[in-house]
């Protein structure tokens, strides 16, 4: 037995070594990709009928998800903050706690995770099956880059949508939290509103609108590359749907502590 | 538009006028066939690629205007890599490759387009793209080009689906369409910006005989009547064949086909057989038919 056990070792290093080298070579991919994908934003041709089908793909057909989940986090936010604040005598802070909470940080993640469970992964299946069934190549031989075709609109459309969902679903948790806080826990509409308003500032506005941007460009470039590198027919379209939800979730996630860290420098808590 | 008519109806009339004066079988399948060979707008030069393994091992060959190669081998042995060579969707290893006096093979996307813009090229399931109508699909590199009118671009669509023989399927879906119906969509949709290459990759894989029959005349139209030149790549002897010994006139305003029985006569088609990943053949029909290689043979019977 001792004899192999070198032999076990070397080949336990070399499948590491390999998959290390795999992971390297697709970071190096996506930014590939996602810096093609912002310069051809900004230089012709311009696919606009594409970024306009899009939103309208990404950003009016999310906006039940979105919606539906704002109303019930801000609900849910209201409930476990009076639990917590009754401790102290301090329940008619709901207001403030479920509005900062909202749109510094549940609002953003919330909607990002959401869109990239119904849209991430929808353009990873979408574009995988274009490259299974050889549409990619039947574009790049016909004159067009796929990139600008397809990864373009995409990106450009999330940019722009992410964003308005997330005040969409802002507002929503809000209104949510007001719904609780009045025929649940007798607090009155006016008071509930005066405290919304006392608490939010310019600066969580500000941090609450950077972070969708980037949101959105991770869950639309997380989905495009993991499309156009999908490979073994459907089962690898599969493949690729899976992973662009949870590449995309895990990265919105972390991303989402050191944009705040940083936004917290430069957007402090006022 | 105008250019293409034009040489369209000179096919037509060519192809009349010796038609009018005498019945098929009496014509010169030679003479019918002959085609001017003079430099090769397409060329292959010890050509090496691997991917996990070797792919192409030195592969080279040449083909010139207006003639037709037929490439034949058996699954893996590099036919379907040959055309994505071309068309730059892969780079090899070494070796060069000519299209149309442009090497192709160190060019990055931006600068192999204009040589991409003069190929038409037929995907194995045709990839019609599944989110447009078929007369969007064969419109589509007219409206990318937007050097046409909308009604120009129709007109063009129209007459390209009358081609081949799908006129009333302008508004479907590419999912309303069997698989023949697809590879014929395919087929009008690489001619419509007038290619000077034509290239099939398996176009009658997965057919019944009558359908891949169809195919096979249509691409036996294309290339009699504007005098395209074409690579078939397929490992269907039964189709390939057909390509090499039919060919198409015109009669009465109806496409008649019609077959060379004598290989030998034949001239303007070259066979080259893959195997694994190296040439293992390059000739004529004739030549093809008569080897004695024990390999040729097997794949022959």
């Amino acid at each position: 037995m001792a004899p192999k056990t070198p032999y076990l070792v070397a080949g336990l290093a070399r499948r590491l070594t390999r998959r290390l080298k795999l992971a390297v070579l697709a970071v190096q991919n996506y930014v590939q990709l996602s810096w093609r994908g912002i310069v051809s934003m900004f230089t012709p041709p311009f696919y606009t009928r594409d970024v306009m089908d899009q939103m309208d793909s990404l950003g009016v057909e999310s906006l039940e998800i979105v919606v539906l989940t704002g109303m019930f986090t801000g609900m849910v936010l209201a409930l476990q903050s009076a639990a917590s604040l009754d401790a102290f005598g301090a329940r008619p802070y709901v207001g403030r706690l479920v509005c900062v909470s909202m749109v510094r940080e549940l609002g953003p993640v919330l909607t990002a995770l959401m869109v990239t469970g119904r849209v991430g992964s929808g353009m990873a299946a979408e574009l995988g099956s274009m490259v299974v069934t050889q549409q990619i190549d039947a574009l790049r031989v016909l004159g067009t880059d796929p990139v600008r075709k397809l990864v373009v609109p995409r990106v450009a459309a999330a940019l722009v949508m992410v964003p308005i969902l997330t005040i969409i679903s802002d507002t929503v948790g809000v209104f949510g939290g007001a719904l609780i806080s009045i025929f649940n826990l007798k607090l009155s509409w006016e008071f509930y509103w005066r405290s919304v308003g006392q608490a939010l500032s310019m600066n969580d506005i500000t941090m609450g609108l950077i972070k969708p941007v980037f949101f959105g460009f991770i869950l639309s470039s997380v989905g495009c590359y993991m499309g156009l590198t999908t490979s073994g027919g459907t089962q690898g379209v599969g493949v690729s749907t899976t992973r662009s939800v949870v590449v995309g979730s895990v990265l919105i996630l972390s991303s989402d502590f050191f944009m705040t860290k940083i936004l917290l420098i430069l957007f402090p808590v006022t | 538009m105008a250019d293409f008519l034009r040489r369209f109806f000179e096919a037509l009339e060519l192809r009349n006028e010796p038609a009018d004066l005498a019945p098929a079988p009496e014509l010169s399948g030679a003479e019918r066939r002959r085609r001017p060979i003079g430099e090769p707008i397409l060329s292959f030069r010890d050509v090496h690629l691997s991917f996990d393994r070797p792919v192409l091992r030195g592969v080279s060959f040449d083909l010139g205007p207006g003639s037709t190669k037929i490439i034949l081998g058996g699954s893996g042995s590099g036919k379907t890599t040959i055309l994505r060579l071309m068309l730059g969707l892969l780079k090899p290893d070494s070796g060069s490759i000519s299209v149309l006096g442009t090497d192709v093979a160190d060019l990055s996307e931006d600068e192999i387009r204009p040589v991409r813009l003069r190929v038409g090229m037929v995907f194995q399931e045709g990839a019609l793209f599944d989110s447009l109508t078929v007369g969007q699909n064969v419109g589509y590199r007219l409206r990318e080009d937007g050097e046409l009118s909308e009604d120009e671009i129709e007109e063009r669509v129209r007459e390209m689906l009358g081609f081949v023989g799908l006129s009333e399927h302008f508004d479907k879906m590419p999912s309303q369409l069997s698989g023949g119906q697809r590879r014929r969509v395919a087929v009008a949709r690489a001619l419509a910006p007038e290619p000077r290459i034509m290239l099939y990759d398996e176009p009658t894989t997965g057919l019944d005989p009558i359908t891949a029959t169809a195919i096979t005349d249509l691409i036996v139209k294309v290339r009699d009547l504007d005098g395209v030149t074409s690579i078939l790549v397929t490992h269907q002897l039964r189709d390939a064949f057909n390509v090499a010994r039919t060919f198409m006139w015109k009669k009465d305003g109806e496409f008649v086909p019609s077959v060379v029985e004598d290989l030998s006569t034949l001239e303007g088609t070259d066979f080259l057989m893959l195997r694994e990943g190296h040439v293992q053949f390059e000739g004529s029909a004739f030549e093809l038919q008569s080897s004695t290689d024990p390999y040729i043979r097997e794949f022959l019977s």
